[in-house]
């Protein structure tokens, strides 16, 4: 038997820690810990809710905009102030183009690796690569050439004896399966993906003035000046700049990273009996196409234990079923007592007490909606969308299963999306959806703008008596709600329930465990020194603690460990 | 500045950290203090980038030249000045990842060296810090020693051919992250 601990960062960083009990060649019990504080929201307190999104912007350095966006449709909520259409039209545009940056920067730079190894690329033939890759898609840049240009870089590197980027991999994992063809191809994509993910990040730039930080929110809109005869606004040459950035971004999407992940999805088939956890999925419903913010373009909702036919709507941010349902419990979290509270009366009351196995070991609380514990991210998008027959989602889903069907030689069925290679295949299926949803909402902004609508901002008055609010969004890393009280123009209170904190829960007061911890249970480790297997579960989720700071570490300490029991 | 409709700039001054977390803001301060006293050509960019993890590679990506300004984690007394070029920054050892966050600065500048198009110029200006704990604002001595990191910015840009001009007045450092909080008061004329 042994204990594995996975904490990439020393003590004073907001990171994730994972440890496993590892007996039999299978996890037996996994625990999830943040080990930073996570009472951010504090700094809000007192502070106008008009400036919040600023602060919020700074949670996480890697999802920017997304809490930028919730913080100003919480405040929006609370004070029922519509939105002009262009504003949402340009906000959505943000967050498809942030999101489709987001998605291709996961599978290549972030988990390519785990299931890629680029070691064996002087082994492959390119023009056998080559040929593979232009079985899977007609993209352009999958010739023989190219496949022999990326191969010489890493032969290059090989014999350097200096692997550079690739020095910290699972090499020669028995894990790794892929034909050295087909880690050539996808190294050579793993290029390419740099520059597509840096358009799609163009596209967020122009909109919002600046990345990684954008200017142009406000609470009642955006301050985006239109006016298609002018040059220092949004005219028709910008609103066609991001016409020639999404004409390149939406090909690739479509073209290299779904056939990519399709293709080693179906190289991998094992990975679609491991790694569930909690089957109970939560998404919210996003891309508004009113003022109201009352009809969507993705929808939201429930489902539980697994069962798509569960599946119960989430019409929007007034829905009393999200409002009401949502508690967040610190029974084995780093704070003051234990139980569960809504979010408009949450508490952040901190009480360390270093990791205990059945005490608290996290600073993350645990969230649960009506009781139960959820996951959220792409898979729960898709299939809450799925369940409720969405159009585009039904599209490219089904278009998936078939081809990972075929790669593997016998049929994957949607139900089987409820695994490890689910949420990678799941986060491609949502990427596709996106980039079809960045053409529309882009025609639909131009659309508008070109009917004579430049109105962008309605101005926000603020009542003397406490109101509450809640701003959610579908971010890449699943729901995100952020829950205010605003008092005379002032916040009293304020809560971010990210992403991650759904998915790495720790425990709740029935000792129920949260999404990684039940998806690791029986993952297998084929030996406890290289723990690869758990960072492809892990790694599923993209996970990413909010308000992680940034400190370079100029000593390299040591990272995993191994204790055997 | 947006990144689509520059021509992009040979040289950035890359601040890196997060302002919310004391002397994690180091790097976006120091960019202030630079904003306040100096004008830079169109050679130069600079950039707040906050955390943005693997994302960096996107700003470090067809430069001829990077100053990363960043808090650092190295044995010193807190608000010492340490110097690191290229080499130094990308030999360390290798970690696992698990979060986007953990992809920092070695592995973008090897993304980007690998890529084929990394900064052939590197250099980071760290200061080593008193006190990460959460809330906006420097702690006395990393502050102090702000003045002196914009300064060793200011020589290397130099050494780079794109000296800033010293502004004929400062204007002032008010970075909206240190501002004071609202009091009821100050919205009563709302």
């Amino acid at each position: 038997m042994a204990r594995i601990t996975i904490d990439p960062i020393t003590r004073i960083e907001g990171h994730l820690r994972i440890d496993a009990v590892v007996d039999g060649g299978q996890v037996q019990k996994a625990w999830a810990s943040g080990t930073m504080w996570r009472g951010i929201e504090t700094i809000l307190r007192g502070r106008d809710p008009r400036e919040a999104w600023l602060f919020t912007q700074r949670f996480c350095g890697v999802c920017t905009t997304v809490h930028a966006l919730a913080s100003v449709r919480a405040v929006e909520d609370a004070l029922g102030l519509e939105v002009p259409l262009n504003a949402q039209y340009i906000r959505n545009l943000i967050m498809l183009a942030h999101g489709l940056h987001d998605h291709i920067v996961h599978f290549y730079h972030l988990s390519a690796l785990d299931w890629v190894d680029v070691t064996t690329i002087p082994k492959a033939d390119p023009a056998k690569a080559a040929t593979t890759a232009q079985s899977l898609s007609d993209w352009p840049g999958n010739s023989r050439q190219e496949m022999a240009r990326v191969q010489k870089k890493v032969v290059g590197l090989v014999e350097s004896g200096q692997l550079g980027i690739f020095a910290n991999g699972y090499w020669g994992h028995p894990a790794m399966k892929l034909a050295p063809e087909v880690n050539l191809l996808a190294l050579a994509h793993y290029l390419q993906a740099l520059e597509f993910q840096r358009k799609a990040n163009q596209v967020v730039g122009i909109l919002g003035g600046k990345t990684p930080h954008i200017q142009n929110l406000a609470v009642g809109g955006v301050m985006n000046a239109i006016n298609l005869d002018s040059l220092a606004t949004l005219n028709m040459d910008r609103l066609y700049m991001l016409k020639d950035l999404l004409d390149e971004v939406v090909p690739f999407v479509q073209q290299v990273y779904f056939p990519d992940a399709c293709a080693i999805a179906g190289f991998y088939p094992e990975w679609f009996d491991i790694g569930a956890g909690v089957k109970n999925y939560l998404a919210v419903p996003d891309l508004p196409t009113d003022t109201r913010s009352t009809i969507f373009d993705i929808p939201g909702g429930t489902i539980f234990d697994g069962n798509l036919g569960s599946v119960k709507s989430i019409s929007g941010a007034r829905d009393a079923y999200f409002r009401q349902s949502v508690v967040e419990d610190h029974t084995h979290a780093w704070y003051k007592g234990s139980g569960a509270l809504h979010p408009w009366k949450g508490e952040t009351n901190p009480d360390y007490t270093d990791f205990k196995d059945d005490g608290k070991y996290t600073w993350v609380k645990a969230p649960r909606f009506e009781g139960k514990p959820m996951q959220v991210g792409p898979l729960s998008n898709v299939l809450v969308a799925y369940a409720q027959q969405h159009e585009l989602t039904r599209k490219w889903t089904d278009l998936a299963l078939e081809r990972v069907s075929a790669v593997a030689g016998h049929r994957i069925t949607v139900d089987k999306l409820q695994s490890t290679m689910g949420r990678y295949l799941a986060r491609a299926i949502r990427a596709a959806v996106l980039s079809d949803l960045a053409v529309r909402h882009w025609q639909l902004l131009v659309k508008n703008v070109t009917s004579g609508d430049a109105h962008t901002f309605n101005p926000p008055s603020f009542p003397k008596d406490a109101v509450e609010g809640v701003g959610f969004h579908e971010a890449p890393r699943g729901a995100l709600s952020h829950w205010v009280v605003v008092k005379d123009g002032i916040l009293s209170n304020y809560q971010a329930v990210v992403p991650t904190t759904w998915n790495a829960s720790p425990r709740d007061e029935r000792d129920v465990p949260g999404p990684y911890e039940a998806a690791l249970l029986k993952n297998p480790v084929a030996n406890p020194d290289k723990p690869l297997e758990l960072l492809r579960t892990v790694h599923s989720f993209d996970p990413c603690m909010a308000c992680a700071i940034h400190t370079l570490d100029m000593e390299g300490r040591t990272t995993a460990t191994v204790k055997v029991l | 500045m947006s990144t689509a409709t520059a021509t992009r700039a040979r040289i950035a001054v890359i601040g890196l950290g997060n302002v919310l977390f004391g002397d994690d803001g180091f790097g976006p301060f120091v960019l202030a203090l630079l904003h306040s006293r100096w004008e830079f050509s169109t050679d130069v960019t600079l950039v707040d980038v906050g955390t943005p993890g693997l994302d960096l590679v996107t700003y470090l990506q067809g430069r001829e030249a990077v100053i990363l300004v960043d808090a650092v984690g190295a044995t010193g007394r807190p608000g010492e000045l340490r110097r690191y070029r290229n080499e130094e920054l990308t030999r360390m050892p290798a970690k696992p990842r698990i979060s986007p966050h953990d992809p920092a600065v070695q592995e973008t500048l090897l993304i980007a060296q690998f890529a084929g198009d990394g900064p052939r110029h590197v250099l980071l200006i760290g200061t080593i810090p008193l006190s990460l704990e959460q809330g906006a604002g420097l702690s006395a001595p990393i502050h102090d020693a702000a003045s002196t990191a914009a300064a060793m910015v200011v020589d290397e840009l130099a050494t780079l051919g794109a000296a800033p001009a010293l502004r004929p007045e400062p204007v002032d450092v008010d970075p909206w992250w240190m501002r004071a909080p609202a009091t009821p008061s100050s919205h009563a004329a709302r």
